[in-house]
């Protein structure tokens, strides 16, 4: 429906049934005089509302979006607004990094007796959303790509990892293999500067194990589909996991959201000295060159490509992620091979996200049209997801519940975006594979990097480290510490 | 679909300002909507009977009423739509007055946005299903927990419903604290007067099942039909054998043991009955202190027994009842109040609390009703009240008003005067607060009859002073000096909180609980005995400080809705509630983990593991839908569809 | 005797902007990124564009991944305001295309999909109408790349099937040689110099290209092979263990041409639409009935689906393997599974048998 020409903007509000629709009717009932913008959804619970409604108005066209719910420790249904309060907040602080003003979105308590209250939040925000204008559209932003530069510090040497005692977890693999339905490594793929994930069920099969930078794939993105709850009961059966520090993380991630079950899975760990970023690997080789053979050394690779030889050091060429890694060995595996290096410094700002901090809001939304623009929806980032566990119903496809169309365009492409990524809140382990799945380069790791930060801001918690930790969305404190109430 | 707009002037109230007839002819313009029309009265007869005819007329599958605000007549037109054989749910509302008419006067606004929210009515019913209520049998039973007046309350006036109910109580007698004080204000009759014939009534009603020494370990299932496991405590008494003569009480060797009831102000042997009028009149054993059950000589208990009920093998008994609804009545208990290390922390004898102070008044109390200090056991002349220790106090976190301590301190300068003539009190105060019926008068007159001296200001410090007295220094806040009392006995007013477990029970209960461990009730104002669990109600200081008459009162209102939810032979669930769909659903476990209801739980379907909604128990708040990531919990009549439908309504680029 | 015409790297924009005046002309253009790619676009004056290997085939030229079939209007009947007029438009939108750059392979794609869009029973009005408005200029291949096979399944670094106009690259510059009866006219409408005589230097170089491959396994068995190992669930499973079950192989293919109908918007106050989006066999939703059941719920099922189509059905049905040999589903795969490595291993094993 069209917007009064001029006279209105679009503000859209979620109010909950019990305080605030009833503060707005309290309002109404006082005659108390509000603008004349404001469409009120009524919801039964702030905890109720999904943020990607928000981000959906927001998207089509919404210049403004309003979530009010009772009064923490008054709602109806005792814990609703709790939840809300995180996920919102959350929300909050993720717009920015999309190239959406969060000034746009705000979220605040009115009990079903403020009535005036009422009216003033209706009055502020509008007033807020009028200083602010007509929201941006996706249709009118100039595209814009930009690269991020991989110039980083390890926190620990890297190298090729040529002196693991690979062949130590070999015999301890053989020793278990029995016992295991299988146990995910990795092999060589079709050339030399390729691996594959590897699928160990005989003694033969742990003789084609390979420990090395180019093992890039995560392995437990293959958990959920072999030991995961949707798995049929009498199907489960016991596997195990050669990881990397990082792939670690996303097992743990795994067992705190009681998606698998410790007793199903045997961790095997070396220590990792880094992965190869492959994609800059390409670049440097070009992507389809032919692989003849690769040289490692301490401190990295020489590929030789069509006759050509290429010296990759692998302080110079490894995965953003390896740069801020903290844990190159499992703390938590079955069985640990080989020591954990010295950690030293303080994790920087990962690169795609540093590049984005350094850009305006204009500049990150044309950032992400003209990023988005070559998006096939071909969903690799959200299938080599390890945490991804729906991802046969996910909403990006479905009609019941159809948040998302088929249309051809920015907006319906990078909307799965937000989904993927307000789904993995509190949950991702930044190990890449969405990024580093996707076909065409889009830096889709970035919109993770943000959530993380703000998680870790706000709940001082960083996914995937403790396996009895409850993830930050699926709970609450009455108190929040770092959550400061906004006043409108 | 066929739907039908309907439009209400509300006489003046909405045509005022909304141009109904265009309203009503824009929404003509929606899809699926074959009929609109414009009344002057919706909600009065003619008007709904006009939605009815149309329904009949045009055949309409679904109805959108564009008046005043759904949480006015939603439930009216629901039943209009429902006679006219529609599902109540294929129903809308378009608050245009609250929301529009009543809040501005631009009449193209007003009427643009008016037609808006019809679109998004349309918009949401064109997602809407018919949900279908379900009806279940209940067990017309009660589990009342605490034992108190409140619960005793209860448990009478449920009783004499015709209700049976099982009273839990975790001492081995019940009359909670009632039982233990002196007298009661403003009237200052004996307590165990008025308490003691309700506590037989609980004891003779061929209704109540009394569970004395026992807790409930858990509850599981949903209104009308809880299964609750009570744990009877050992109590090395066969109770159905002990008459209750008190013979082993005369004999028993060890007789040092700090008496509980007693508030720990005298001493009792290690098999006892709590005090003379306790119900049930029956002995129990202290484990930590019996002779035999510690060193394994002694039996002298069981050789005095003349029906043989002691059995020093006893050991916890679990039992389980149904029962359909439970009413918590769990009380409070004192708040630690050795914090206060200007008080002494503890440490000088004759700074008690009130609560002792009340067994040195009573009669059956360790004194015989004899005023005496603690150490010396000598009368004391002067005595000084403290107000408010622990309560509307931030400086420890306790902010909260205990309620009754100012009258009850006055009752006890009162009573004081009584048995001591010549005695004086002294009551340090922040401010009276006497608001309860004949309460200001009664503080009036140990005042001005019985000559307390009532000091308005905190006591900074309490130290004996080396000649067996002690001296309070505070300040006067009213002259504006520093004071100093050289007195006999200090009496703290100790503040309160939720009784010691009551959050382990709220979890249980699966119900809130504030800062102070008190139980949260359903509306502040309108639904104080209520909880937002469904047939889980609330009476006395467990939802929040009050004195006697207020929890008898709430112990009554409470056993009125527990009538009212009996009334009927089948409960209803509302269908507004949540449901998975098996084939979406990937086990994860998310809805589970945040349903504040526990209303999720997994199950196995067809080999395969599958949220499942308990549709008694969901509330149908939809924390769960926004949670699932796949959207395959669902709440009904919120699903994202409907709500996404008025989302994209508004906002179509 | 083919028309050949000369073009100097120069000279590119401008016959760039001559095919401009009359087409819509997709040019193959760098997306920069970490991971650089290189996506067809379509040629505005000025702009930058590559002749490097596309990482996306120009299969949306033909095949858009979203199109609408229908647009649909709800009105109210002014008679009977009770009914609705229903006004519907399934006019196919084509614009006349050039598509400049794409590789042999991707021109072999076209005449893949062109054989159920054109030659079965129906015909796809929607494919027809963007089909003949296409002209297609593809640049043949100097050399092999590791992951591309097309010299396996029937084509070659410059075979014209589906072109229109094949372009070879000397050192000097591009020779453009027609090969139909289109690209003929293209041509000599075309402001480019005549070619004739860099015949010889083109067929030299195309051989060489050839002599860069690698070695070619017998294929010729293929399709019966592949069908016999149908009932092989072990085989399957074998194969795809690693698989993630998402669609780039699908989505990256020059053949693949599975596709799904929407229809959203209720087509009242704003017309609805008929859409026709891209689908994919490797997800487990493209085969999940409305009952929940799955016939291919497994993604080793889904696989073999796919692999036996390219290499089975499709060749019994039409007579040529469906797989273009592009190796884009290999370098584009997560997990780099390798489509050559699954048919040679169905051959093996046939063998063994």
């Amino acid at each position: 429906m069209p917007v009064l020409e001029g006279k209105e903007l679009r503000i859209v509000a979620f109010l909950c049934n019990w305080c605030s629709y009833g503060g707005a009717d309290t309002a109404g009932v006082a005659r108390a005089t509000q603008p004349t913008d404001l469409r009120i959804i009524r919801v039964p619970c702030s905890g109720r509302i999904d943020p990607l409604f928000v981000l959906r108005a927001l998207l089509n066209g919404a210049d403004g979006v309003l979530i009010s719910g009772c009064h923490p420790n008054d709602c109806h249904y005792s814990a609703g607004n709790f939840y809300a309060r995180r996920r919102l907040e959350v929300l909050k602080q993720f717009l920015p990094i999309l190239g959406i003003d969060d000034r746009r979105f705000e979220y605040t308590w009115v009990s079903a007796s403020e009535g005036q209250r009422w009216q003033q939040v209706v009055t502020s925000f509008t007033q807020r959303i009028h200083e602010l204008g007509p929201a941006p559209r996706l249709e009118d932003a100039e595209p814009l790509l930009e690269m991020a530069d991989m110039a980083l510090k390890p926190l620990r040497p890297l190298g090729t990892g040529q002196k693991a005692p690979l062949d130590e977890l070999k015999a301890c693999i053989k020793s278990k293999i029995k016992d295991l339905d299988v146990v995910i490594g990795w092999q060589q793929g079709y050339d030399a500067a390729h691996t594959v994930p590897l699928f160990m069920r005989t003694e033969e099969d742990v003789d084609r194990l390979v420990w090395g930078p180019f093992n890039v794939n995560n392995p437990a993105t293959y958990v959920n589909e072999m030991i995961g709850k949707a798995v049929p009961l009498d199907k489960v059966k016991k596997i195990g996991v050669v990881v990397k520090g990082c792939d670690s993380r996303s097992i743990v991630e795994m067992l705190q959201e009681k998606l698998i079950d410790k007793d199903n899975i045997v961790l095997f760990a070396l220590p990792c000295e880094g992965t190869f970023d492959m994609a800059r690997i390409d670049r440097e080789l070009g992507r389809y060159s032919k692989i003849d053979k690769v040289e490692y050394d301490e401190a990295g690779v020489t590929i030789t490509a069509d006759g050509t030889p290429h010296r990759f050091c692998i302080t110079d060429y490894a995965q953003g992620k390896c740069y801020n890694c903290s844990m190159p060995l499992a703390k938590d595996a079955d069985d640990i091979f080989g020591t954990a290096p010295e950690i030293t410094g303080t994790p920087s700002t990962p690169p795609e996200l540093a590049m984005l901090d350094a850009m305006t809001l204009e500049q990150r939304f044309s950032f992400w049209k003209g990023e988005m623009d070559r998006c096939l929806r071909c969903y690799a980032c959200r299938n080599a997801c390890p945490l991804c566990v729906c991802k046969d119903y996910c909403i990006a496809e479905t009609r019941e519940p159809h948040f998302i169309s088929q249309e051809w365009n920015v907006r319906e492409k990078i909307y799965f975006q937000y989904i993927h990524a307000m789904h993995l809140a509190g949950r991702c382990t930044l190990c890449g594979e969405c990024q580093r799945a996707c076909p065409v380069g889009i830096p889709i790791l970035a919109l993770r990097q943000q959530l993380v930060r703000i998680i870790g801001q706000l709940f001082d918690y960083k996914s995937g480290m403790d396996s009895t930790a409850t993830p930050p969305l699926l709970c609450y404190k009455v108190e929040e510490t770092n959550i400061k109430q906004r006043e409108l | 679909m066929r739907i039908g707009v309907f439009v209400c002037h509300c006489g003046s109230n909405i045509a005022g300002t909304v141009d109904c007839k265009a309203a009503a002819e824009s929404a003509l313009a929606l899809p699926d909507v074959v009929y609109a029309t414009d009344l002057m009265y919706t909600c009065a007869e003619p008007g709904q009977a006009a939605i009815e005819q149309a329904i009949h007329d045009y055949n309409l599958t679904g109805v959108v009423v564009a008046s005043c605000s759904p949480r006015m007549h939603e439930p009216t037109f629901r039943r209009t739509v429902e006679r006219a054989g529609l599902n109540r749910y294929m129903f809308e509302m378009a608050n245009i007055r609250e929301h529009v008419s009543w809040i501005g006067k631009d009449m193209v606004a007003n009427t643009n946005k008016a037609c808006e929210l019809i679109g998004m009515a349309v918009a949401k019913l064109r997602n809407n299903r018919p949900l279908y209520a379900q009806r279940f049998d209940i067990t017309k039973s009660v589990l009342v927990i605490g034992g108190g007046v409140a619960g005793i309350q209860a448990a009478l006036d449920c009783a004499d419903g015709g209700i049976p109910v099982i009273l839990v109580e975790k001492e081995p007698t019940i009359g909670g604290k009632m039982a233990k004080l002196d007298k009661t204000f403003p009237t200052v009759d004996c307590s165990a007067c008025i308490l003691g014939p309700k506590m037989v009534d609980v004891a003779q009603h061929p209704n109540i099942t009394l569970y004395a020494c026992s807790e409930v370990d858990d509850i599981t299932g949903y209104v009308g039909n809880f299964d609750v496991k009570i744990r009877r405590k050992a109590t090395y008494v066969d109770w159905s054998k002990c008459t209750g003569c008190g013979t082993c009480t005369e004999k028993c060797p060890s007789k040092k043991v700090p008496d509980r009831f007693n508030e720990n102000m005298g001493l009792t042997t290690a098999i006892n009955i709590p005090f003379p009028q306790a119900i049930p009149k029956r002995a129990s054993i202290n484990p930590q202190y019996c002779r035999k059950l510690t060193t394994g000589k002694c039996g002298i208990c069981a050789k005095v027994c003349p029906t043989k009920a002691i059995d020093y093998t006893m050991k916890d008994e679990i039992i389980t009842v149904k029962v359909g609804s439970v009413i918590a009545a769990t009380g409070y208990d004192l708040m630690d109040w050795t914090v206060y290390q200007e008080y002494g922390g503890g440490k000088y004898p004759d700074v008690i609390t009130s609560l002792q102070y009340e067994r040195l008044l009573n009669a059956s109390g360790p004194t015989g009703g004899h005023i005496v200090r603690p150490s010396d056991g000598k009368e004391p002349k002067k005595v000084v009240f403290i107000q408010c220790v622990g309560s509307r106090d931030k400086s420890i976190g306790r902010p909260l008003c205990s309620g009754f301590c100012c009258m009850y301190t006055a009752k006890q300068a009162v009573l004081t005067k009584d048995h001591i003539p010549d005695s004086q009190s002294y009551v340090f105060y922040m401010d009276i607060r006497a608001v309860g019926k004949l309460y200001d008068e009664f503080t009036r007159r140990a005042i001005e009859e019985y000559g307390t001296e009532y000091i308005r200001g905190r006591v900074s410090k309490i130290y004996p002073d080396g000649n067996g007295q002690y001296v309070v220094c505070g300040v006067d806040t009213l002259l504006g000096q520093r004071i100093e009392v050289t007195c006999d006995l200090v009496v703290l007013a100790v503040g309160i909180e939720a009784s010691h477990g009551a959050s382990h029970l709220a979890e249980k209960l699966r119900i809130s609980y504030d800062q102070y461990g008190f139980f949260l009730e359903g509306h502040p104002k309108l639904r104080p005995v209520e909880t937002n669990t469904a047939g889980v109600f609330l009476a006395g200081v467990c939802q929040g400080t009050k004195d006697i008459p207020s929890s008898v009162a709430q112990g009554s209102a409470a056993a009125a809705k527990v009538l009212a939810l009996f009334s009927r032979d089948k409960l209803e669930n509302d269908p507004q509630i949540a449901h998975v769909n098996p084939a979406r659903c990937v086990a994860c476990g998310k809805c589970i983990r945040c349903c504040p209801f526990g209303a999720i739980k997994e199950e196995t379907f067809r080999g395969q593991l599958k949220a499942k909604v308990i549709d008694t128990v969901c509330q149908g708040c939809g924390i769960c839908t926004s949670t699932c990531p796949q959207g395959a919990i669902q709440l009904s009549h919120a699903t994202d569809n409907e709500i996404l439908a008025e989302v994209n309504l508004l906002c179509q680029y | 005797m083919s028309t050949y015409r000369f073009a100097k790297s120069s000279d590119l924009p401008a016959l760039l902007a001559f095919f401009a005046k009359e087409n819509r002309v997709l040019v193959p253009v760098v997306k920069q990124a970490v991971k650089p790619s290189v996506v067809f676009a379509p040629w505005k004056e000025g702009m930058d564009f590559t002749l490097d290997k596309p990482t996306v085939p120009a299969k949306e030229a033909v095949l858009p991944p979203s199109e609408t079939l229908v647009t649909y209007e709800k009105t109210r009947n002014p008679e009977e305001p009770d009914k609705f007029l229903l006004h519907l438009d399934d006019t196919p939108e084509a614009t006349p295309t050039v598509v400049f750059g794409c590789r042999a392979c991707d021109a072999r794609g076209y005449a893949t999909l062109d054989r159920p869009f054109l030659n079965g029973l129906y015909k796809d009005p929607y494919y027809a109408a963007r089909r003949n408005s296409l002209t297609v200029v593809t640049l043949t291949c100097n050399s092999g790349c590791n992951t591309c096979f097309c010299h396996w399944v029937g084509g070659g670094p410059s075979s014209p099937e589906g072109s229109d106009i094949l372009m070879t690259e000397l050192g000097d510059g591009y020779v453009l040689q027609a090969v139909s009866e289109k690209g003929k006219a293209v041509l000599e409408a075309s402001p480019l110099a005549d070619g004739q005589d860099r015949e010889k230097e083109v067929m030299e170089t195309r051989k060489a290209a050839w002599a860069t491959l690698s070695k070619k396994p017998d294929l010729s068995f293929a399709p019966d092979r592949v069908l016999a190992r149908f009932t092989d669930t072990d085989f399957w499973k074998k194969e795809t263990e690693r698989c993630l079950s998402c669609g780039a192989c699908t989505y990256f293919c020059p053949s693949c041409y599975c596709f799904n109908i929407t229809d959203e918007g209720s087509g009242m106050g704003k017309p609805g639409r008929r859409i026709r989006s891209w689908d994919n066999c490797m997800s487990s939703l493209f085969t999940r009935e409305a009952s929940g059941h799955n016939p291919r719920a497994a993604k080793a099922e889904r696989m073999r689906q796919r692999v036996t189509h390219k290499f089975a059905t499709y060749p019994e049905n039409w007579g040529a393997f469906s797989c273009m040999g592009c190796g884009r589903c290999i370098s584009n795969c997560p997990a780099r599974i390798d489509i050559r490595q699954i048919v040679l291993d169905a051959i093996a094993l046939g063998e063994k048998e």
